[in-house]
């Protein structure tokens, strides 16, 4: 009788601890790489410590396959209840009504600016990181000074090629890596309604002429080269420079230390500073949790940000903090790497995270590639087919 | 990989086993209850036979069936992004999704007409070098040769390494740089080398090549299975009546060999025709140019969001594919039943052995 009881008594409070626990699953597109996974997993399991209730499984996903995985998810019914992930994500999760808004929900004036996650007058994100904008990055052992502007680039890279190493690499397969350029001839990829693509433009003729004369004619990028490649030439110190995101500086630091340099992409002759886009990383909340979650997912996004952990996260990752306290701090104004790369964004434009973007993306790679493997493709063809790709692409997004 | 840490390899161990344990109750309090059922409360003499059956059945159910319903569901929808959480469904849509296929580009420029094309001929050359090389590798394999055990270990060498890991390797091979692939062009004294990830004819020329490597040993071993299984008394008869090897290979191995090769041709065209690893991996750029049907499809559905039109194409490459078969079937007169299929075999046993006989005479 009286083990009947006591094995009635263990159920019960089994049964009691299991109801009173809040699990938590969140989805991150950081990598192991940049020990940026690691962080947010450290994130986690500090704020279950603090809060034994709740728990956090942190899971690591390919970016696009976040965004996948994430749709068919919540089509099922199971998708996580939160999100650490880069803005355009937005775009897809606002027009599938699979978000929500987070407006009411976090004081957003403590934070960077978070137009990138705005739509429909509303903000779906709450900002993580500032930045995740491209910069240029240098070997200081290979390379004095940076080049200020491109005709300085193309000088310094034939002293580079003769000497056999490449000058300037980067992935030449991602139109994220194009539009810098196509900013530096005040090119947008749409118009003022923000949903109108405007790639079959001068702009667009000319940044994809320079690319290919950069390539072709003086020989500064390597003849192909995704990022990984591109990642790892740098590092082994067969390429100069490299224009490469925030996101890699805290791995560039650790590899490089001392020989590592930052500066703007260089200017164009002719044209202005190139104008990377700027967005940074974003939580984002599932549209269908109930109020308990909501409120540990909130609790939770509060901790993950707050000026202690942001602090961390830029001593550990080089990340700009998008809370304004901790991006004030001297410890991250004296850096002088953050400095340049903060430098690099003031020119920088705010990424589109318009549903369309993802048919300019799917537009521009083909044409880009096509321009960058051969001396002969021509620049106002890819131009013309860029645009006519992109607005099939809307239509069929419709 | 520095989050494969052994606490980490616990806890997916314990996911892993706590589904299977959960599948293992779940099929016993199944087996229980229809034991319960058909052998204690009504007796029947099929009881063992529904208790054996049934798991196996439901789990086809929820495997197979549900999900061919849902795409045949989805098929006559409108799902897309746009309309994600509340589609319409009717007929209507599916015509809708039927015209879309035929009129308009499935992902950016190229329309269906040109992919169905790129895949036919996809199809064809891959399946032409899976049996010329297969069957080549297959007649050498056959005969005494000196280390025959170790050719036939290496060429079964691509089989066995799992799919997804050759293809990543290979396309690290086709690095215009670093890659072997143009590192050994270079050495062989090509100055510029193709770029294989960008240039788009070479793309496809380099999907090509690794699945012919990666289809070649499956056709070999099963042409060797079948080659293994011909009567040496028909070689000794054709040779007795003074037919050259090339007449013994018309005359014997290839009807012989027939009702093997006819099930391994139909499966390596459907296998091929709905090859995703292989164009999909190797294409890391995304060029439209290296697209196959089912690739198009998987960019329509999951990088476009068009679900109710993806649906759509899945069906018709469906029908595509079966009419495929048929065809093949009736021109090579194959009956897909394994009796029949034995029993044709036997019958062309039956007409070579008749044919060396009377040659006999």
């Amino acid at each position: 009788m009286k083990k009947s009881i006591s094995i009635a008594l263990c159920l019960i409070l089994l049964v009691g601890a299991l109801f009173g626990q809040t699990k938590l699953t969140l989805w991150t597109q950081e990598g192991t790489a940049e020990n940026a996974f690691q962080f947010v997993q450290e994130l986690a399991k500090a704020y279950s410590a603090a809060n034994p209730k709740v728990s956090i499984e942190v899971l690591n996903k390919e970016t696009e396959a976040l965004r996948e995985d994430f749709q068919t998810a919540a089509l099922a019914g199971d998708a996580p209840e939160l999100l650490w992930t880069v803005s355009d994500h937005a775009g897809p999760f606002v027009a599938a009504e699979l978000i929500q808004s987070v407006d009411k929900l976090v004081n957003l004036k403590l934070y960077a600016d978070a137009t990138a996650v705005m739509l429909e007058g509303k903000t779906w994100g709450v900002p993580i990181s500032s930045g995740n904008h491209l910069m240029l990055l240098y070997n200081k052992d290979l390379v004095k000074a940076p080049p200020k502007d491109t005709d300085e680039l193309v000088k310094m890279a034939a002293d580079l090629n003769a000497k056999g190493i490449i000058p300037l690499t980067f992935n030449q397969t991602e139109p994220f890596w194009l539009v810098p350029w196509l900013g530096g001839y005040k090119g947008r990829v749409f118009a003022s309604d923000g949903v109108t693509p405007t790639l079959d433009t001068q702009a667009m003729v000319k940044t994809l002429t320079l690319l290919q004369d950069l390539k072709f004619k003086h020989k500064v990028f390597p003849a192909e080269a995704n990022y990984d490649t591109a990642d790892a030439i740098f590092k082994e110190g067969k390429a100069a420079m490299i224009i490469n995101g925030d996101w890699s500086l805290g791995d560039y630091k650790k590899v490089m230390g001392d020989k590592l340099g930052v500066a703007r992409i260089p200017m164009i002759k002719g044209g202005t500073w190139p104008a990377p886009y700027t967005a940074g990383k974003f939580f984002m909340i599932n549209a269908d949790i109930d109020k308990a979650k909501l409120a540990a997912v909130v609790d939770f996004i509060k901790f993950a940000t707050n000026k202690e952990n942001q602090l961390l996260m830029f001593t550990r990752l080089t990340r700009l903090p998008a809370l304004k306290t901790a991006a004030a701090d001297k410890t991250v104004t004296s850096d002088p790497i953050t400095k340049a790369s903060a430098e690099q964004m003031t020119v920088g434009v705010g990424m589109p995270s318009v549903l369309e973007m993802r048919a300019v993306w799917d537009a521009m790679k083909p044409e880009m590639l096509k321009v960058l493997a051969s001396a002969s493709a021509s620049p106002v063809d890819a131009a013309k087919a860029m645009q006519s790709a992109a607005v099939a692409g809307i239509k069929a997004l419709q | 990989m520095s989050s494969l840490t052994p606490d980490f390899m616990l806890r997916s161990l314990g996911n892993v086993g706590s589904t299977i344990l959960t599948l293992l109750v779940a099929v016993a309090v199944l087996e229980v209850a229809l034991w319960l059922v058909f052998s204690k409360l009504l007796h029947s003499r099929h009881a063992l036979v529904i208790m054996l059956l049934t798991p196996a059945a439901i789990g086809l159910a929820a495997l197979i069936v549900y999900p061919l319903l849902f795409e045949i569901r989805l098929a006559f929808s409108n799902m897309s992004i746009r309309r994600f959480k509340n589609p319409t469904y009717g007929l209507a849509q599916g015509w809708d999704n039927l015209k879309l296929i035929f009129t308009e580009p499935v992902l950016k420029q190229v329309k269906f007409f040109p992919i169905l094309g790129r895949t036919f001929l996809w199809t064809f050359i891959q399946v032409s070098f899976h049996v010329t090389l297969g069957l080549g590798l297959a007649l050498l394999m056959n005969r005494k040769i000196r280390f025959r055990g170790l050719f036939r270990t290496l060429l079964v060498f691509p089989w066995a390494v799992p799919q997804i890991v050759a293809i990543l390797a290979w396309r690290g091979e086709f690095n215009f740089q670093y890659g072997y692939v143009n590192i050994l062009l270079r050495g062989l004294g090509v100055a510029n080398p193709p770029q294989w990830l960008t240039e788009p004819f070479w793309n496809y020329v380099a999907v090509n090549i690794v699945n012919i490597w990666l289809g070649v040993p499956f056709m070999m071993v099963t042409l060797l299975g079948g080659l293994q299984s011909i009567d040496s008394t028909y070689y000794e008869a054709a040779e007795i009546d003074g037919a050259s090897p090339s007449q013994r290979f018309r005359a014997v191995t290839l009807p012989l060999l027939k009702p093997v090769m006819t099930p391994v041709i139909i499966l390596g065209v459907i296998w091929t025709f709905n090859n995703f690893n292989v164009p999909y991996l190797i294409n890391q750029n995304e060029l439209e140019t290296s697209d196959i049907l089912v690739t198009a499809l998987f960019r329509a559905a999951f990088e476009y969001n068009r679900y109710g039109f993806a649906a759509a194409l899945a069906l018709v490459i469906f029908a595509i594919l079966l009419g495929l078969t048929i065809l093949y079937m009736r021109v090579t007169d194959f009956k897909p039943v394994m009796k029949a299929g034995l029993s044709q075999a036997a019958g062309e046993r039956r007409r070579v052995a008749a044919k060396a006989a009377g040659g006999q005479r």
